[in-house]
Parts: C-alpha cells; structure tokens; sequence
C-alpha cells in the first residue's frame, strides 16, 4: 500500500505569544487507511487536521517540518484531494446559501458540473449520505436542517471533491448518540466504497477504536504513542495512553472496574513541565522523566511511544 | 414572511399614530405660542385674538381632532410667521435637503463600504490602520464643526468654494461633503467590524479549506452575511439624515427642511415646527420599515422561517 501523507517534525506556534501548539509530530498516513488522533481537549488535534489541511487560522503558523502528499513526488505540486468535515456542522455551513449552491458549486469547482448535471449530481449525494427527499432538500438552508442533517449535508459535500483525505474532526461530537452511531456507519461505508483515506479526531476511544486502522494519541502537542488500534487498546505502552483507556466508561456488564480519573490536569502550553510534560500526572515518573522528553521508541511491531518506563504488555 | 412584513407595518404605522399624538400634546404643553409670536408688550386682547384666530383657546383633545382630520387631507394650517399655507412652506424646501441628504448618503455609502471591506480584509495592515484612523477622526468631530473646518479650509483660506447659500452647483460641494464624510466615517467603521466578524466564522474557514478562491470568499460568502447587520446601520444612518440636517443645513445657510426647522423653533412658528416634525417622523419610520424588510429577505433564517 502507497503513503499518501508523510507529516515530518511539525512544530506549529502562536507567534505573538511564542507558544508551540504542535511540537515536532510525525506520522504517515497509507492510501485508503484510517488514523485516528485521540487525546484531550486542548492537546492540538485539530490544530494537526489544520496544518495538515494547510489552514491554519489567523494568528498561528507552521514554523518547522514538512506536510508532503503523494503526487508531490511524481505529479509535481499537484493539489491533493483534501475535503474536510468539521465538529459543528451548523456553523460550518453558510448560513445565507442553500444547500442546493453549497453543493452544485463545489460540484463545479471539484468535477465541473453545471446546471442540470449538478443538480442531479447533488440529490445523488444527498441520497447517498441518507437524506430523503433529497431533491427538495435542494432549496433548504442550514438552519432548517438539524445537526445531523448538517453533518450528512458536509460530507456530501466533501464526497464532491472526490478527496483521497477526508479529514473529519471531531464529526459526532456535537451529535446525539443514535445519531453519532449513523454518521460513523456513514463514514465507514463511504471509507469502503471510495477507497479515500480518513484522518479522524476524536476524544472518544470508541469512535477511535470502530473507525480507526491507527491510532495515535496526542498529550501537549506532542504524539505519545502510534499503533494500530487494536493493539493500542490491548497493549497500551504509554503512561498517559493506559490511563486515558482506564478512564473509558465501558459498556460490559463483566467488567466491574469503575473508570479511574486521570489525577491532575492538562498543564498550560506556555507553562509546561520540564522533560516528560506527563511526569507530574504520571504515577510512574522517575528523576530522568522530568529532565528530558523521551524520544519515540519502538516499543512492537509499528508501535511507538515517548516514555521511559514504558507499561508493559 | 408576509406575515412578519404586515406585523413590521402595522407597529410602522402605530410608531407614526403615537408620536405624532405625543408631539402634539408636548409642543401645547412647553410654552405658549402667541407669547412667543407676538412682541413681549402685546396685551391681553392680542394674545386672546391671536389664540382665537388659530384656535389655540379649545381644549388640547378638540385642537388635535381638528389636527389629525386636517392633516389628513394634506392641509397642516398655516404659518404663523407669514400666513402662507404649511403644506407650501415645508415643501418647498424638501428638494433642497434632498439634493444634500441624498447624495451625500450615496457618497459615504460608496466610500464607506468598500473602505471598511478593505480594512477588514487587509486587517491590521496601513492600510487599515489609515482607514480606521480617519474613520475615528471623521466620526468624533461634530459634523457641524466639521463644517466649520471645511468653510474655513475652502472658502476663508483657498477660496475655492462658496461658504453659504444653495444658488450653484458649487454651494452643495460643502455641505454634501461634510455629511458624506461624517456617515463615511461611520459605516467604515461598522463595515469592517462585521465584515472582521463574519470572518471569523467557522463557515468562511470551511469555505477556504475548500480551496474556494480569496475573494470569493470575500464577496460571495463573507458579504452576503455581513449585509444583514449592515442593513441596520445603513438604516441608522439614513434615518440621521434629516436630523443631521438640522445640524448642517444652518452652518452652510443652506435653505432646507432643516434651516426652515431651526427658524421655525426660533421663532415659535408653532404649525410649521409640528409638520416638520411629523414629516421627520414619518421619514424615520419609513426607513426603518424598509430595514426590516430588507433584514428580512436578506437572512433566510427570517424569510424561510
Ligand atoms: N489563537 C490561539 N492562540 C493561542 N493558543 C491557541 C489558539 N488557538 C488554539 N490555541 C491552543 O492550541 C492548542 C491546541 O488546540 P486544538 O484546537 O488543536 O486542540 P484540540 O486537541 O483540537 O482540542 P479540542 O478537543 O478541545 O478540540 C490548545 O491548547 C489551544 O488553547
Ligand atoms: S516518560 Fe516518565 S513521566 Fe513520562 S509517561 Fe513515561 S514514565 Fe511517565
Ligand atoms: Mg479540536
């Protein structure tokens, strides 16, 4: 399988305030493969999705690494095939547009497809994301629609770019359970059908764990831990990993073990700890873990983590 | 949507019954006019033959019946100070402040707006910095002290402009100026800030993340939602027209509505200060009628309700 998206040392920074969001990540991304971003809120998830999307917002900058697709290689500066999803998909959409241009105009812009042609284009994406009445949805606005609609409308949306990323941050977050199950069942088939990658951030292991081929687990702006999701959930290696899975409420009634609290809190980014910035939270901190960061070592096969006392398997 | 455009009219038309009535009462009740006509000697029978002639002596309720029925068929009464018919008298000078009001509204609308798009756009840059500072100057100095400058600056000191009177072309140069700059000021200010806001919306990151092109961005995605409040400041600021008028119309002795109000309360042409009133009123409420029509079929979230 071809990577289709390699992100090296990437450092992201508030400039003005000279804080680094995003501190020298790696990772790669395989063509038509799932990683998953998890970690607290703050962490810099969707500053990652940002800078890999190369939309950063005002105010913040990339200021080290690379960001490099595929084609770069090969096809010269082609522009990857990015669409983007976001957590709240009301105030994503233009409120004063209709669904109807919000669609047909992308469709022109991503596959050239105008008027008739676009239309049906758009009622067969509606369709396909599991809007009824497609076609007379066609004249509604966003705010007649409800979250979930909206979010089904956004990835129609994104299906018209054709991406071969579709970066989806946080896409149920905003939604109600039954409704969160759906779009992740959305996500997966559409995942099967068109082959794109899928780039999902998510404080949720579970929605993690269903959609996810990797996983990598973000504290600080930092990656922690990288592997694949099953083996992360089995075997987590990190600290801070084992202790986000402990804190999961689970659903099997066997299992009698309450979720434990993480102690402490998610230090400032313009205040944090020396070395390890986990080693005040973490109950197996020893001197070296406070003087300097772990560097990512293997801890299995394509198993990553930053700890020195990594947990055993 | 209809029905919120008959609920905008019929509180329109309720605003106009109201104040109309409240002006009435309240300009009975500060002072008495033929005091104020008559010399200060003028004795008793004077002023009882001058209360007689313009039936000021009836109750306030009977004057106002006879007010509002009158007014309804377009006759206001007549001037105290020369006797000729209200109607005439204000009508006369409605083309004169229409000619400055009006293009001076077109005026800042043409510089204000696209001065405020650009200092949005191109935010925290000179370009902004200078437009926002002249914003600031033009909004904080008193639009009739700014008449004063531009008198002193184009007429005093080059002499390229006539300071007062309405006879050429040339004379509403001044005026029109000084208006235009001062409501300029103010909707640069108000169209940068909204334009900065809508900015900031998650949907006009979306927009870009999307890879649509910058000023596209801008004109179809950005504007059409910073015109909806827009539309309410624009209103504010053309409902400030006519009084403002009355601020600039004098410094300039330009002879419109609002130098004709300024007299007439000077003088206590009790008839000619009511109709203005009522045509200032009408005016506002019209105004606002329109913004809230306009709100509405601009911000589907009210016409698609
Ligand atoms: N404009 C900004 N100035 C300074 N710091 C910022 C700015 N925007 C974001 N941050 C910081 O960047 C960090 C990363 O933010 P990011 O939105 O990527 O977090 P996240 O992991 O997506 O969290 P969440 O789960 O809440 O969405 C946060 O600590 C946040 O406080
Ligand atoms: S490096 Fe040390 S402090 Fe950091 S997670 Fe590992 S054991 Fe804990
Ligand atoms: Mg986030």
């Amino acid at each position: 399988m071809s990577t289709l998206l390699t992100v090296r040392d990437l450092v992201v920074e508030v400039p003005a305030r000279n804080i680094k969001i995003i501190d020298g990540i790696n990772f790669s991304l395989d063509s038509g493969q799932t990683l998953g971003l998890v970690g607290e809120s703050g962490c810099g998830k969707s500053m990652t999705c940002y800078a890999v999307a190369d939309m950063l917002p005002r105010g913040i900058a990339r200021i080290g690494g690379s960001v490099t697709f595929e084609q770069d290689a090969g096809g010269g500066r082609a522009t990857p095939k990015i669409a983007m999803i976001f957590q709240d998909p009301t105030s994503s959409l233009n409120p004063v547009h209709t669904i109807g241009y919000y669609l047909e105009t992308a469709l022109y812009r991503h596959q050239g497809l105008k008027g008739m042609d676009a239309r049906m284009e758009a009622v067969r994406l509606l369709e396909r994301v599991g809007i009824d009445r497609a076609a007379s949805r066609l004249r509604a606005y966003p705010h007649q629609f409800s979250g979930g609609m909206n979010q089904r409308v956004m990835i129609a949306h994104a299906l018209a770019a054709k991406p071969q990323l579709l970066i989806a941050d946080e896409p149920t977050t905003a939604l109600d359970v039954t409704m969160q199950a759906q779009i992740l069942h959305l996500l997966e088939e559409l995942k099967a059908e068109t082959g794109m990658a899928l780039m999902i951030v998510s404080h949720d292991l579970g929605v993690i764990a269903r959609l996810a081929d990797r996983a990598a687990v973000m504290y600080c702006g930092k990656i922690v831990e990288t592997a694949p999701v099953a083996e992360l959930l089995q075997r987590p290696a990190h600290p801070y990993a084992r202790a986000l899975i402990d804190c999961m409420p689970s659903i099997d009634p066997q299992d009698l073990d309450p979720p434990v609290p993480i102690p402490g809190s998610v230090p400032l980014l313009d205040s944090l700890p020396e070395g390890c910035h986990f080693h005040p939270r973490c109950l197996r901190a020893s001197v070296e873990c406070s003087a300097h960061f772990p560097a990512s070592a293997a801890v299995g096969l394509a198993h990553e983590a930053s700890c020195y006392h990594p947990v055993a398997a | 949507m209809t029905a919120f455009i008959l609920a905008r009219f019929l509180r329109a038309i309720a605003v106009l019954v109201f104040t109309v009535t409240l002006v009435f009462i309240v300009l009975r009740l500060t002072g008495d006019p033929a005091q104020q006509m008559l010399s200060d000697n003028a004795g008793p029978e004077a002023l009882a033959a001058f209360n007689e002639k313009w039936g000021l002596d009836r109750s306030i309720p009977e004057q106002y019946l006879y007010y509002v029925v009158n007014a309804l068929r377009g006759d206001f009464g007549v001037s105290f100070a020369d006797g000729r018919e209200v109607f005439t008298v204000v009508a006369e000078r409605i083309p004169k402040t229409l000619v400055v009001t009006v293009s001076a509204f077109i005026l800042s609308l043409l510089i204000g707006i696209p001065a405020g798009i650009l200092a949005a756009v191109r935010r925290e840059t000179a370009l902004d910095k200078s437009v926002m500072a002249g914003a600031v100057l033009g909004y904080s100095v008193p639009n009739f002290l700014l008449g004063l400058v531009f008198i002193f600056v184009f007429a005093v000191w080059l002499r390229v402009l006539p300071s007062s009177g309405s006879s050429t072309w040339n004379h509403a140069v001044l005026p029109v100026a000084t208006f235009a700059l001062f409501n300029a000021a103010a909707i640069a200010r108000f169209m940068r800030s909204t334009l900065i806001d809508v900015l900031g919306q998650p949907y006009i990151a979306a927009a870009r993340a999307d890879g649509i092109p910058y000023w596209d961005v801008i004109l179809r995605h950005a504007l059409p939602n910073a015109a909806i409040p827009m539309v309410t400041t624009i209103g504010f600021v053309a409902g400030g027209l006519l009084g403002g008028s009355a601020l600039i119309e004098p410094v300039f002795a330009w002879p419109g509505l609002g130098s004709g109000f300024v007299n007439a309360t000077n003088t206590g042409d009790l008839p000619v200060v009511q109709a203005m009133i009522v045509l200032f009123t009408a005016f506002m409420v019209a105004i606002n009628f329109s913004v809230d029509v306009l709100y509405a079929v601009l911000n589907p979230k009210i016409r698609k309700h």
